[in-house]
């Protein structure tokens, strides 16, 4: 986002945003000891809930310890990348009619059969199917384990959304990344344990696709803004020196000295008078632990920094690998949209361009230093994309939403790596084979991190809460 | 973990011991397996371990003793009789054993402590497990004697098993459906408050003395009206020559008095009604009128409407006086859920979502109850079936979403409509954005002839015909005759290679655009709403077909399908296209009043007779709820802990008679909220000072803070906060109601590009005027997708979930917010140049300014500090020249288009950024305003300012 200011005298309004703008992926310096988990800790908590996980720790050995979860919002057609379908060719623009009492006006009208406009090559030791427009992935194909017998509820972008971030299609439930933090703790005191780098543009459904729902607030997912400051109000506004600052909570810890003198026997003041001398300790370092311009020439290259097609989504990646090194539990970057309803070869080439080399570059760099093995790789939209298309506003085809059928890959930390797990029928239209809920991928990916679903619980209004809502079977063929 | 929350988890744990059934005492062995442990190996194991024989889990049979002993797969036997501790089946349930996986698998399903403890104990007396024929003889032997020791059956059919029907409660599970009888008072206390309170008061414990004036006056105005009492205020209760009781009435009456009263009290209900003014999901669109709701609730607080009117007219305002708008407008009630039907869904699904929603809704708020547990299975822990559930659902099976005409009422505030005149200007932005679109592609569609070479005549003459319908109709949308010409050649049956295909010649830019402009009025429809005298509100009568709801909804005249009412059947699993029975509408089943209304199966009056049952003297629930609450929006926790559930899951009252001496109380002052505070606040278990004079007897001896021996201090709310900074700057707007204001928000919030369905929404604008921006955070436009984010970190709830009680963390982002936010600083130059302003010097100054952020005079060490304070910091601003600020009045933005994948640009344009008059800036004032500031700053973030004590 840039901001154009209106004729009037130069202000300061929105100068954080665009003085700082490059400031997220570019400042440099070491990192320093913060101790950010620590002073998200609630205190005097009015607590409705019970804590059921109080010893953290996996329930289970496995190797991966930390995830990056790539989540491709709008919904990428599997049709188009991992999961070729030449029996479209034959019905390619061949008209028909859907129907029955689950149609919705979405699916009405005259619709047509669209054959995928990509060639697939199979790719890698293991012949994995991918669209051609996947240069650098083809590369790494033997480290990624493909899905493609999942299923969800809902054909709505938030809905739908809402199921794979948090379980629940209504959101307003702890995401995935906040059930990881609460039920493994956190490696490092220093930063947040549950990381979300959105698009400019947030998801639909916005911040309650990485919340803490009824866990604590502590496990609320940190968005770090692509512009603009990374963390709310991280710093003070224009022109107040160092000084100021620090005269400042000089002050304020004298007069709430004197405060808790006369009420020493209530225990949040100190807690809130902390919060405060660590929010000034965070805002002297956090640019540095954001710094991208201290990784080398070589790998800026590798996530195709700086070229414009994947400069974007590279930066992510790059500050994925990151944070996972600096100890961040969970990672969730965003890219979107991929909702291609009209226009799906400009459309998907595009965004394939995007994030295939970043991806790629990720993958490679964690192998190269050893990380591989203790992260988890998940790469996936809300939904699957339809065979078959109406004519919306385009005049070149695309596809509609499909909770039938989708591609999930997984790569790193005991995945099955190099093998295509489940099938789509015919046409890409349902999952036919080794099929299984969101709910099952949940708890797959849980059980990958060493976590029962079943005991990574929380007790809330009146119900031992999970990610899987009801419980689910892990899909014990992803596993390696 | 801090201590507040143990206290929770000890207490859930005792209630668990205190309904335990005993230990084993008094029972013969072979007595003791079939009454204890059969049961749990029958509901906890045999699902896996012997229900299917064919399909045992790790080939382990439970059913008998000699499988048992025999043991699965790991061939060990699964007991060694007299020897728990080698025994796998008791090392399972256990869930710490290293080997032996946790069983069940599920947490959720884990035996309870006093469970594992039987098992263990029946291993270690010898694992007695009589034959199947003793079994049959010991229970019918002890039939009569267990089901009485079991607790109470309630004859229910409704159930969807037999064994549900036949289940038995414990009867201190169904507390709340007890009918209330009023706990006869020994009138040993004034306020029988005190006698409840006292009477369950920890021996030993004593009371902490009545609090200073000062903090009492500070604690009841921000209860009452969510603002700190001013000087005057502070000033004349510190002087009232009346006793404290005496004197402290007056004050509560005058607070009642308060037009700000209602601001407050609606808060919290807003809270447990899940008040927005947007409709969440993928368009969140605006509910223009949701503000009527709102302000509704606002007046009925503040008239001190009877509480059972309140809840009859937000159930069914509409079907008892459809012709007074102020009825219209409660029914808003109904609509608070997030709720849209998009082309993508279909559009029954959408249908039982709503009633899925209201029927949930209903349930927490008024009756405690989360009916939603019983929407797929009968209730696991309640007497709720699953056919009651359905059966209250019917009850909105004629209800339909509208926004209904209801002209505006003498009291409802209509100022500020003007800013609309902003909304028109985007309007015509998107017109003419459409305009030019649609001339772009007339020209590339004669390129495209030339390229085709084919005979435009029939094109142009189609272009013509649809330039004269777009003319004659001003109705219709602009810039679409390119698309109405195609439809024209293609109803004449012209072939669709004889003409340009849609949207022909357009870049990536260009469809980006097109759909910013198309979206961008359909969004306005609903904003525009705001100014017209709708209501959020509903109809009766047949569900309407819908495919999309773009645009609000009005009745459909004439009703459709008169006939064809909605049906309700028991959707297996809930879900829509399973239908099971059909079912009537009804109330709860469980709670049979005296006079049990017949609910009608027309269309009409369901609505009305539901809350008439709901309303009814004899339901035990409303009233409990309704005073529960109260008594948690002025003492911090609830008398029952879970104030949206009564159920057996929820926890007890920690006071029983007190919360039905206050049900009877509030029924006898027919549904008076005034006087219930009256009673609560004129206690003197309220006017308790909140420091004991015996801090760590307290904590030995009230462990969870449930004695009221203290009073519990608190953090004040996010909307306080923002009230009570504006309030001692003297920046408040206290106007009452009206439509909501649009504060400044965290910039990088305001303009952060926000997906909506196939668009953006547009950036949080700031109200021109300060007057207008800084009004009572109540009245802040409330959007779904797009929440303050101070009110967020400081805990106030999201409106997807009805909030029953606010929690209260504390966290360093909430430190950045307040230390570094813009808003923190604008006030407290505001503070500083009202206090110099007054021409108040130096010690004064800083005396003004304590007085006014906290209610008294700085202790000569604070005065000193904050001098030197100011001081400095006036030498430090010399090096600076603030800069004077101006908002953004556009801005670009940056997205990728849906169509190509590709990054496109809009400029958005902020119309009301235009006029934007700021707030006092830095550049407006001297330095030595600015130095003071640096004061204000720290008072507005210390501690003292926002506790209540």
């Amino acid at each position: 986002m840039s901001i154009n200011k209106g004729n009037s005298t130069p202000d300061y309004t929105l100068q954080a945003l665009d003085g700082r703008r490059s400031f997220m992926m570019d400042l440099g310096s070491s990192l320093g000891s913060i101790a950010l988990a620590s002073m998200m800790t609630p205190s005097g908590r009015a607590n409705s809930g019970e804590d059921s996980q109080t010893t953290k720790g996996p329930h289970f050995k496995v190797k991966a310890k930390q995830c990056i979860f790539l989540m491709m919002e709008g919904g990428p057609s599997h049709i188009d990348t991992f999961d070729p379908k030449p029996a479209l060719e034959k019905l390619h623009l061949r008209e028909f009619v859907r129907d029955g009492e689950q149609k919705s006006a979405m699916e009405s009208g005259k619709r047509y059969y669209v054959q995928s406009p990509f060639k697939f090559r199979k790719v890698g030791q293991c012949g994995a199917d991918m669209a051609e427009t996947w240069e650098h992935l083809a590369e790494v194909a033997d480290e990624i384990c493909f899905y493609r017998g999942c299923k969800v509820d809902s054909v709505n972008h938030p809905t739908a959304m809402y199921q794979m971030n948090c379980g629940n299609r209504f959101g307003g439930d702890p995401a995935i990344g906040a059930w990881v933090h609460y039920g493994l703790g956190a490696i490092t005191e220093n930063l947040p344990s549950f990381v979300v780098l959105p698009e400019v543009s947030f998801p639909q459904g916005g911040a309650a696709n990485w919340s803490n729902g009824f866990l604590p607030a502590e496990y609320q997912g940190t968005p770090l803004r692509a512009k603009g400051m990374p963390l709310l109000d991280l710093f003070p506004p224009n022109g107040t020196t160092d000084e100021q600052q620090r005269s400042n909570l000089e002050l304020l810890r004298k007069l709430n000295q004197d405060h808790e003198r006369r009420h020493a026997w209530h225990q949040e003041l100190s807690a809130r008078t902390a919060s405060y001398e660590l929010a000034y300790r965070m805002q002297m370092q956090i640019p540095s632990i954001l710094d991208l311009q201290s990784e080398t020439e070589g790998t800026r290259e590798m996530y195709g920094i700086d070229r414009d097609a994947t400069d974007s989504f590279g930066r992510k990646c790059l500050l994925a690998r990151k944070l996972v090194e600096k100890g961040v539990r969970f990672v969730q970057l965003y890219h979107g949209t991929w909702d291609s309803h009209d226009y799906i070869e400009r459309a998907h080439r595009n965004l394939v361009r995007n994030v295939d080399k970043p991806i790629a570059g990720l993958i490679k760099d964690l192998k190269r230093l050893g990380l591989l093995e203790s992260t988890l790789i998940v790469w996936c939209g809300e939904f699957g994309r339809t065979p078959d298309n109406g004519v919306r506003g385009g005049t070149a085809y695309g596809r509609d939403h499909n909770p039938n059928a989708m591609t999930i890959w997984m790569a790193g930390g005991g995945v099955q790596a190099g093998k295509t797990i489940g099938a789509t029928d015919e046409l890409g239209m349902a999952a036919v084979e080794k099929v299984a809920h969101v709910r099952d991928f949940h708890v797959t990916l849980l059980k990958l991190l060493g976590l029962d679903d079943n005991r990574l619980t929380f007790y809330h209004a009146g119900r031992h809460k999970q990610l899987s809502q009801f419980g689910g079977e892990p899909i014990d063929d992803l596993i390696a | 973990m801090t201590p507040i929350r143990q206290q929770y988890i000890a207490y859930t744990y005792l209630c668990c011991i205190a309904i335990a059934p005993p230990l084993k005492t008094t029972l013969a062995d072979d007595e003791y397996f079939v009454r204890r442990i059969k049961p749990i190996l029958m509901e906890k194991c045999e699902g896996c371990h012997g229900t299917t024989p064919s399909e045992l889990k790790g080939g382990l049979d439970l059913r008998t003793r000699e499988a048992t002993l025999r043991g699965g797969e790991s061939g060990e036997p699964a007991m060694v009789a007299n020897h728990p501790e080698q025994s796998p089946l008791y090392l399972a349930v256990t869930r710490k054993h290293a080997v032996w996986a946790p069983m069940p698998p599920k947490q959720s399903e884990q035996l309870s402590v006093h469970q594992v403890e039987s098992i263990r104990q029946w291993i270690a007396e010898g694992a007695a497990w009589p034959d199947p024929d003793q079994i049959k003889q010991i229970e019918v032997r002890n039939a009569q004697k267990w089901s009485v020791e079991d607790g109470v059956s309630l004859a229910s059919s409704s159930g969807q098993s037999a064994d549900w029907n036949r289940r038995k409660y414990k009867k201190d599970d169904l507390w709340a459906y007890a009918p209330i009888q009023k706990p006869i008072s020994k009138q040993q206390k004034e306020n029988p408050i005190d006698e409840w309170i006292e009477a369950r008061l920890p021996v030993g414990l004593h009371l902490a003395p009545e609090a200073a004036r000062v903090n009492l006056l500070r604690r009841a105005t921000f209860d009452l009206i969510g603002l700190p009492p001013t000087h005057e205020e502070i000033e004349s209760f510190l002087k009232d020559p009346n006793s404290t009781p005496l004197a402290f009435a007056k004050v509560v009456d005058r607070l009642l008095e308060s037009p700000h009263y209602g601001e407050k009290m609606a808060q919290h209900w807003l809270d447990v009604v899940r008040y927005a003014d947007t409709a969440g999901f993928s368009n969140d669109f605006d509910r223009g009128n949701a503000w009527r709701y709102r302000d509704y609730v606002i007046r009925s607080f503040n008239n001190d409407k009877s509480y059972f009117d309140f809840i009859r007219e937000q159930i069914a305002g509409d079907e008892i006086d459809a012709s007074d708008p102020e009825k219209l407008i409660a029914t808003g009630f109904l609509r608070m859920g997030p709720w849209e039907l998009t082309g993508m869904e279909v559009a029954k699904v959408a249908r039982q979502r709503f009633l899925d929603d209201v029927t949930n809704s209903v349930g927490e708020t008024f009756l405690a109850h989360s009916l939603q547990c019983a929407r797929c299975h009968d209730h696991k822990f309640d007497p709720i079936s699953t056919a009651d559930y359905y059966s209250i659902q019917a009850v909105f099976a004629t209800t339909q979403l509208c926004d209904r005409e209801a002209p505006f009422l003498p009291f409802e505030n209509l100022d500020g409509f003007e800013e609309k005149k902003y909304l028109d200007l985007r309007k015509k932005d998107y017109v003419q954005l459409l305009r030019d679109l649609d001339n772009k592609l007339l020209t590339s569609a004669q390129t495209w002839f030339e390229e085709h070479q084919l005979s435009s005549k029939d094109w142009n003459e189609a272009v013509e015909q649809a330039r004269r319908q777009e003319e004659n109709n001003s109705k219709r949308e602009s810039g679409t005759i390119f698309s109405s010409a195609r439809s024209i050649l293609m109803k004449k049956g012209v072939a669709e290679d004889q003409f340009p295909p849609k949207l022909y010649g357009f870049t990536t830019n260009d469809f980006g655009l097109e759909r910013i402009g198309r979206k961008g009025l359909e969004r306005l429809k609903w904003e525009m709403e705001r100014y017209q005298p709708f209501a959020l509100s509903v109809y009766t009568g047949p569900t309407p077909e819908l495919k999309s709801v773009v645009a609000p909804m009005r009745i459909p005249n004439p009703l459709l399908n008169r006939d064809k009412i909605e049906e309700t059947f028991v959707l297996i699993g809930g879900d829509p296209f399973t239908r099971g029975p059909k079912v009537e509408p009804r109330p709860m089943s469980v709670l049979s009043l005296p006079e049990q209304p017949k609910i009608p199966e027309t269309a009409q009056g369901r609505r009305s007779v539901f809350a008439n049952w709901v309303t009814d003297p004899s339901n035990p629930l409303t009233p409990r709820v309704m005073v529960n609450r109260l008594w948690l929006w002025h003492f911090g926790i609830p008398i029952a802990g879970n104030p949206n559930n009564f159920g057996s899951t929820g926890m007890r009252p920690t006071h029983p008679e007190l919360l039905d001496w206050l049900a009877v109380t509030l029924i006898e002052q027919k549904g008076s909220i005034k006087s219930l505070h009256r009673i609560l606040m004129n206690s003197e278990t309220y006017r308790r000072s909140s420091t004991h004079p015996e801090p760590d007897r307290l904590k030995k001896l009230d462990p969870f803070g449930t004695s009221y021996g203290v009073f519990r201090p608190r953090r004040l709310t996010g909307e306080e906060i923002r009230d009570a900074t504006l309030s001692v700057t003297g920046e408040l707007n206290r106007k009452i109601g009206g439509i909501p204001n649009r504060p400044e928000i965290n910039a990088s919030v305001a303009m952060q590009p926000r997906q909506v369905m196939g668009t953006f929404a547009a950036a949080w604008v700031p109200n021109a005027l300060p007057e207008d921006r800084n009004r009572r955070s109540i009245y802040g436009l409330k959007i779904r997708g797009l929440p303050d984010p101070f009110y967020e970190l400081f805990n106030a709830p999201s409106a997807d979930f009805s909030c029953e009680r606010r929690m209260d963390s504390i966290g360093s982002p909430q430190a950045l917010t307040l230390w570094n936010g813009k808003a923190t600083e604008n006030r407290a130059l505001a503070l500083a140049n009202r206090v110099l302003k007054n021409g108040k010097k130096d010690r004064e100054a800083i005396e003004d300014c304590f007085q006014l952020a906290l209610g008294r005079k700085p202790t000569l060490s604070e005065s000193d500090l904050c001098i030197q304070h100011w001081q400095k910091s006036e030498l430090l601003d010399e090096a600076k020249t603030p800069k004077s600020e101006s908002p953004w009045t556009s801005i670009v933005r940056e997205a990728v288009e849906e169509n190509t994948g590709e990054r496109f640009e809009f400029r958005e344009r902020l119309y009301a950024a235009d006029d934007f008059i700021p707030d006092l800036r830095p550049s407006d004032v001297e330095p030595r305003v600015r130095g003071l500031a640096a004061v204000c700053l720290v008072l507005l973030n210390c501690n003292e300012f926002v506790y209540v004590y």
